[in-house]
């Protein structure tokens, strides 16, 4: 919609604008039928029957503006003076009646301003009513366009951040990646090994048939073992959206220590686990979840690079003093937080480490807080960190 | 095989790993005995026979290249073959350097480590054989008197009887009479094959 649109849009100009000429003649007019219905209605009244006149002027005024409102008066006054105002059919003004005709034209002019003048508030607020009306068009649609686009950002973020989490789960695991090939390795070696024995047994004279047949399902129970290891992979490394379902957290927990249970051997540090039994199952994207979990766990071995002594990670799940959460720490006996760290650590690109972006902690709260729950980082008494996630039982949630 | 009663010792955390190694030496007609500690291993008392160790390199608790240390320091000599999913530079050398027969990648190919299995039982067998030799040989040197011992070492030197006689304060018939008598005590058929005698015993009563 153009702005130089309205003047064409307004009420106006759907009737157009009178001509100069228009408004002259539709004043006379006005005069001229005042003028009869006076004459004739004259005979009824025993003073100048006038007041039609005033009738001729406004209407002349509102119609045609000032000047066609003075016109009328003109007209009017010299009708008047000629017709109604003694001595009749002369334009001469005896003495009694001068007063009476001079008030005439004072109202006719008072009449004429007045109606012009109304009529020009008028038009001026019918105009500015139009405008108004087209602002508001103009902006329902920018908000609506805005509307649009804001959606459309909303969904472009949703995604990015699943984006990013997802990448950032991926690096996360990349960081496992040695553990991870070393528990496909296993059972593939089991595999190759078990297929060379079995072609011993089939190349020995006779055939030992049968232990080449208990070395095949060997070999089948080692691949089947190879290819859980790899959906265990591709679950957490997933593309997809979230989707909620209900969880029994405690076993996530075993899945995941399973994954890092290699990498942290590895490390000399020891994975504990604490959970308790008869937890609530919660709804909850599994796959987000475990990247929250596995964050937290990278984290602490991390924060156990530099200390020496015993290296310990707890993760422990318990119930909520009033039942209405289900709370999972994760603590570990390393180097520890500052108050003002436990905070900062939620920053994005806020990181400890030399290599890290500082992205872990902050997606990790953000997923907690899409699941309603809560996410924070507290010194632990004995030296080393606690972070604990709090995520809400749900009403009717099954009990496993 | 060199010896029908030879046997292959595993040590593997993983148990898919020890009995498919178990079943593959099981189908060459080798005996194996599997573990899956390091601590396990050291806790059964080996039957002397020739023998030799499949190691993982990667153990829960002691590592591998740990143990390998852990058994030199003990005296426990038997040929080690390293297996490993994921094996360094660094530790494959500081363990060949330390002995190890092969350092053998997961998976392996049978040839690689039944190749490498017997190179360690033959060298295992020779050993015993050479200590077996060696042990027989003291028990003899033991049975000489004192003055017995110093002809020998004096002979084996290559003294004459005359300067032999000279530095003992003997005549040369005493001399004689003593050398032959280490001749027959110590089994030796001449005095080069009593030289290489003395070589042993040296290198086994010296440390």
């Amino acid at each position: 919609m153009n702005a130089s649109e309205p003047v064409s849009r307004s009420k106006f100009a759907v009737f157009g604008a009178p001509s100069f000429w228009a408004r002259i003649g539709l004043t006379v007019v006005f005069v001229a039928i005042a003028f009869l219905a006076s004459l004739s209605l004259q005979h009824l009244f025993p003073y100048p029957f006038l007041f039609l006149f005033f009738g001729a002027v406004m209407a002349g005024a509102w119609f045609g503006g000032m000047a066609a409102g003075l016109l009328a008066v003109v007209l009017s006054t010299v009708l008047v003076d000629y017709f109604f105002v003694p001595p009749f059919y002369s334009f001469a003004v005896n003495a009694t009646a001068s007063s009476y005709f001079a008030a005439f034209v004072v109202c006719a002019l008072v009449a004429s301003w007045v109606s012009s003048s109304r009529k020009k508030n008028a038009e001026a607020l019918s105009v500015a009513r139009d405008q108004l009306e087209l602002r508001v068009l103009e902006r329902t649609e920018e908000l609506r366009e805005s509307n649009i686009e804001l959606q459309e950002r909303e969904k472009a973020l949703l995604h990015s951040q699943a984006e990013l989490a997802r990448l950032s789960r991926v690096m996360s695991m990349g960081e496992l990646t040695i553990s991870i090939a070393h528990e496909v390795n296993q059972p593939l070696t089991a595999v190759v090994t078990h297929g060379h024995a079995c072609l011993e047994w089939l190349s020995a004279d006779p055939p030992n048939v049968s232990k080449a047949r208990q070395t095949t399902q060997r070999i089948i129970q080692d691949g089947t073992r190879a290819g859980e290891v790899l959906g265990r992979i591709r679950a957490l490394f997933n593309n997809e959206m979230p989707e909620k379902a209900p969880l029994d957290i405690n076993r996530l927990i075993e899945e995941l220590t399973w994954f890092v249970r290699e990498e942290a051997a590895n490390r000399g540090i020891v994975i504990r686990t604490e959970l308790a039994s008869g937890l609530p199952l919660i709804t909850a994207d599994k796959v987000q979840l475990q990247q929250v979990m596995l964050n937290l766990i990278m984290n602490g071995m991390d924060a156990l690079l530099e200390k020496g002594g015993d290296k310990e990670i707890v993760i422990s799940t318990r119930r909520s003093g009033d039942e209405s959460e289900i709370m999972i720490a994760v603590s570990d006996s390393g180097v520890g937080l500052t108050p003002e760290q436990a905070e900062k650590v939620f920053e994005p690109f806020f990181t400890t480490k030399p290599h890290g972006i500082g992205l872990g902690l902050s997606i990790s709260r953000s997923i907690a807080e899409a699941h309603a729950g809560r996410l924070w980082a507290e010194p632990r008494a004995t030296g080393g960190a606690i972070f604990q996630l709090a995520i809400p039982i749900q009403q009717q949630a099954d009990y496993v | 095989m060199s010896s029908s009663n030879a046997i292959v010792f595993v040590v593997d955390d993983d148990p898919s790993v020890r009995d498919a190694l178990s079943n593959l030496l099981d189908s060459v007609g080798l005996a194996a005995r599997t573990f899956g500690s390091s601590e396990e291993f050291l806790s059964f008392s080996r039957p002397e026979v020739p023998s030799c160790l499949v190691l993982d390199a990667k153990l829960p608790g002691m590592s591998g290249p740990e143990f390998q240390e852990e058994l030199r320091r003990t005296g426990i000599q038997i040929p080690i073959i390293f297996i490993t999913a994921h094996g360094d530079v660094p530790m494959t050398r500081k363990v060949m350097k330390a002995g190890a027969i092969e350092f053998l990648t997961k998976p392996f190919q049978k040839g690689e480590l039944l190749g490498a299995i017997r190179h360690g039982l033959e060298a295992d067998e020779s050993r015993r054989e050479d200590q077996a030799v060696v042990s027989a040989l003291m028990s003899r040197y033991e049975k000489l008197t004192t003055r017995e011992r110093e002809v020998f070492d004096l002979v084996t030197t290559g003294l004459m009887n005359k300067e032999i006689a000279a530095k003992l304060g003997l005549s040369e018939i005493t001399v004689k009479i003593h050398r032959r008598q280490v001749m027959i005590k110590m089994e030796a058929a001449s005095l080069a094959d009593l030289v290489r005698m003395a070589d042993k015993v040296k290198t086994q009563s010296s440390p």
